[in-house]
């Protein structure tokens, strides 16, 4: 049987297999779905068994790169400004705390690890453990919109995990942008290159200028057909040229979503239009970004292995310091942080990212910590936040979970007398 | 206007970046792709309000910004982007395909066979006979012997006659139109495109044993025989596959169109058989086999994916068409597409007859039966690769002839459906609806 056949053929049962077995897993055991396909892409790939050759991963090279400035555009939807000040306070410093441990402690672990396994100077292991850290901070926000559909946003724990999440995802995707101006390559096409804060200016105008300038294009549009024509090109537009100037896709793409959600007035429709093909090109992401998995040839075990080591301690324990400095540890509980164990496919993306820029640091380590993290945390994200919520004491305190504006403000234990400001 | 001024600020955006981008690579073609895509859709918008079918607009964004007027999308990322166009035929014929009933087939099968014929007959016919006419002004049939003049024409003839079901499908899409004459049209565009590419191959294999190229061997009958009987049953087992999806899965339809397109691209490509014809036949299992309404839900879906895709594929479409050489040659092709189309007409009119279908049904089917896209662009390269020599003239008068086409062929289609009464859905407006609307209050 001819090998490209049998790939088509076995993609196709694979995928409906797959799909089948982790809905009803997921509807049995909170497991949500997406890691499988990382699974596949591997299992398929040159590094296995070869059923997905190189040649035809690289045809999908632009789909790949489009799904980060896609995935960035949707992380920035989540930033509607309005919403976000209607919640106290404390949240945001809780989650900002939290995501900052996480990336200075994963930052300093791998620093230490690379140049204690490589031998390697500071300066050229700097660039890489600052995108370990990066992938670190990233949490999984399908889990968090499980969890939320299950149980409602009205909860103190369930809000709190909202928050942090999608401040793991800024953190994650600032650093990574910012870490690629400054290990970017030199433009031979000009007389002197741009210095690292110039592409830093460069990388965000292309977000705010083009967040602007499609804001304008999109006008008062509300046509699904037309507005998701007009999106996707301007993401494309947008995600092409970040790629073709050698930055990070997914900052100015994060940009652009966060300046159309708060300056368009038909904001639902194009988060609506955007979420068309989120998912079909994460899964994209996933397939290609298990197929492109590569153990390479540095010993890559032991600073996988460290790096989720760290991960997982930086984020238990940051979260758990995050939440005593600011007086929620009665509220969250000590082991909260465990419910931000779920990687996500932002992790992913940003792993993907790095292995793709031309003058990348042990790119393969980086891009495999990412993999084996999401594999071995996305399944089971929701779960773990799950169990946060249930271990939570304001949950035990309250017997179920319950609205916490039900709670009111003389209720004990809690520093919070609302999720909402008033 | 406001799209027009935004778009020439991003031009001058790419300008600015192509100045400061270090190097090429994936990140070039995907800027490029994604200003087309914006040029098409403004572009398309004000074709709208200037009464002309979008594609239009999208055929005149490829043009202008192309390889042959402004060069912003260059010829490398035209070929770049070619997959894309692949994808787009696939999903095309998929939709085409799940368009098609059982029973309308059952019903009204004979009499679309008839007139497809008859309208294909005649229109082979009298293009062959111009061509045989004029062949003392024609580049690749002047000069020579008998014997070459009239396989040659009859090579360009079978090449010609073809319709585009990518022009109809976007029409209907755009329109939104359902009645008589939207399903007379599309059972013979699809029907002719089963037709044509047999007549092509017969007609190719005859032409190489009559006017030896030496450039490879003669396709034997058995081949053409599977490349047309191998994609029905072969399509039918994918059409099968996707019903069992529909009865058992039944989630993720948007990503899973996506999926059968281009695992069915990749299994005819595999397999050696007709694609178009596969996908059709796919579509058409498919839908029929599907349980209650999932096959509707997933021809939705497949909709929702292809509004963008007709954006690509034209605007794409029009980057390939060269305007300096369509300005070369039209004093030859205008008189084709003018033969072209009364063959057309009097073989519309001689099959509606013959096929028994009402004349009011039949009257305006000829005005969709003129554009011409992919399939017949498809054709040109074949021809043009089994002749290098005189292949060239006969692929530049053939893609100049449809050019011409595709662009008549959007704007008859769309005045046939407006004259008929059955742009009702889509995007336009019912007259009723259009009624109900309040005016705009001053001010």
């Amino acid at each position: 049987m001819n090998t490209a056949l049998l790939l088509v053929v076995l993609v196709a049962v694979a995928y409906g297999a797959a799909h089948i077995a982790f809905q009803w897993l997921g509807r049995r055991l909170l497991i949500v779905s997406g890691a499988e396909y990382l699974l596949l892409g591997i299992l398929l790939g040159p590094s296995v068994s070869g059923l997905v050759s190189a040649e035809s991963l690289r045809s999908f090279l632009p789909f790949m790169t489009l799904a980060l400035g896609w995935m960035g555009a949707m992380v920035g939807m989540r930033l509607y400004l309005p919403g976000m000040v209607r919640l106290r306070g404390v949240f945001y410093r809780v989650a900002f705390a939290q995501s900052m441990i996480t990336l200075i402690g994963v930052t300093a672990a791998s620093l230490i690890m690379f140049r204690g396994l490589f031998g390697v100077t500071a300066d050229y292991a700097l660039v890489p453990s600052l995108v370990l850290g990066a992938i670190a901070t990233c949490s999984a926000q399908d889990a968090v919109q499980f969890i939320i559909a299950r149980l409602g946003r009205s909860s103190v724990v369930v809000r709190q995990m909202e928050v942090a999440v999608g401040m793991d995802s800024v953190i994650g995707i600032i650093t990574v942008g910012v870490v690629l101006c400054f290990n970017h390559v030199a433009a031979p096409t000009l007389p002197r290159s741009p210095t690292p804060v110039e592409w830093m200016v460069i990388s965000g105008a292309l977000g705010v200028i083009g967040g602007m300038l499609f804001h304008l294009f999109l006008g008062e549009e509300r046509d699904p057909d037309r507005l998701f024509i007009s999106l996707g090109g301007a993401i494309v537009f947008m995600t092409g040229a970040a790629t073709f100037l050698q930055l990070s896709p997914i900052l100015p793409g994060m940009l652009m979503g966060v300046i159309l959600v708060n300056t368009s007035r038909n904001r639902q429709e194009i988060e609506d239009a955007l979420h068309r093909v989120e998912r079909p090109l994460y899964f994209v992401l996933l397939l290609c970004g298990g197929a492109l998995w590569t153990p390479g040839r540095s010993a890559w075990l032991i600073p996988v292995v460290g790096f989720l080591v760290a991960r997982w301690f930086f984020k238990v324990a940051g979260a758990r310091i995050a939440a005593r400095l600011n007086g929620m540890l009665p509220v969250l509980g000590a082991n909260w942080g465990r419910a931000l164990l779920g990687q996500g496919g932002i992790a992913l993306a940003i792993g993907f990212n790095y292995l793709s820029e031309n003058n990348a640091y042990f790119p393969n380590i980086v891009f495999t910590a990412a993999v084996a993290s999401v594999l071995l945390t996305d399944a089971f994200s929701a779960r773990l936040m799950r169990h946060a919520v249930d271990a939570s004491p304001w949950k035990r305190a309250s017997g179920e979970t319950a609205v916490v504006a039900a709670a009111g403000p003389t209720d004990p234990g809690l520093p919070v007398d609302s999720v909402e400001q008033a | 206007m406001r799209r027009i001024i935004i778009l020439l600020l991003l031009l001058g955006v790419m300008q600015l970046i192509s100045l400061v981008a270090p190097y090429g690579g994936a990140g070039r073609s995907l800027l490029v792709f994604g200003f087309l895509i914006l040029a098409a859709y403004s572009v398309g918008e004000l074709a709208k309000q200037l009464h002309l079918p979008k594609i239009v607009g999208y055929l005149a964004a490829g043009m202008v910004f192309g390889p042959s007027a402004l060069n912003v999308v260059r010829a490398e990322a035209v070929s770049n982007l070619a997959p894309v166009s692949d994808l787009a035929i696939a999903l095309i014929a998929f939709l085409a395909g799940a368009e098609l009933e059982w029973g309308e087939l059952r019903r009204r099968g004979l009499a679309l066979l008839r007139l497809t014929g008859t309208e294909l007959a005649v229109t082979f016919l009298t293009i062959f006979a111009v061509l045989v006419l004029m062949r003392e002004w024609v580049p690749f049939l002047a000069g020579l012997n008998w014997t070459t003049v009239l396989t040659f024409s009859a090579l360009f003839a079978s090449i010609a006659i073809v319709h585009s079901p990518a022009v109809t499908m976007a029409l209907l899409t755009e329109t939104g139109a359902r009645g008589p004459l939207a399903r007379t049209t599309l059972g013979v565009v699809l029907l002719a495109d089963v037709v044509v590419v047999i007549v092509f191959s017969s007609m190719l294999t005859l032409a190489r044993v009559l006017v030896p190229s030496g450039t490879g061997g003669v396709g034997s009958i058995a081949s053409v025989a599977w490349e047309i009987g191998g994609a029905i049953p072969i399509g039918a087992a994918l059409g099968l596959v996707v019903a069992l999806y529909l009865r058992f899965v039944r989630a993720e339809l948007f990503l899973f169109a996506i999926l059968v397109t281009f695992f069915g691209l990749e299994i005819s490509r595999l397999l050696h058989v007709e694609t178009l014809l596969m996908l059709i036949v796919t579509g058409f299992v498919a839908e029929t086999l599907a349980p209650g309404r999932m096959g509707e839900a997933l021809r939705r879906a497949m909709e929702r994916s292809a509004a963008p895709v007709f954006v690509v594929f034209f605007a794409l479409a029009g980057a390939k068409v060269d305007v300096s050489l369509l300005l070369q040659v039209w004093p030859l092709v205008i008189p084709i597409a003018l033969a072209r189309l009364a063959g057309i007409w009097s073989g519309v009119r001689l099959g509606t007859r013959w096929a028994r279908i009402r004349p009011e049904e039949g009257r305006l089917v000829w005005m969709g039966l003129v554009s011409q896209a992919g399939v017949a662009i498809g054709l040109v390269t074949v021809a043009g690769n089994a002749y290098p020599a005189a292949g060239g003239d006969m692929r530049t008068m053939l893609l100049s002839l449809i050019a011409v086409n595709e662009t008549m062929g959007a704007i008859l289609f769309r005045r046939a459906l407006l004259k008929a009464g059955e742009v009702h859905g889509g995007n336009a407006k019912a007259p009723e609806q259009a009624l109900a609307e309040p005016e705009p209050a001053p001010g």
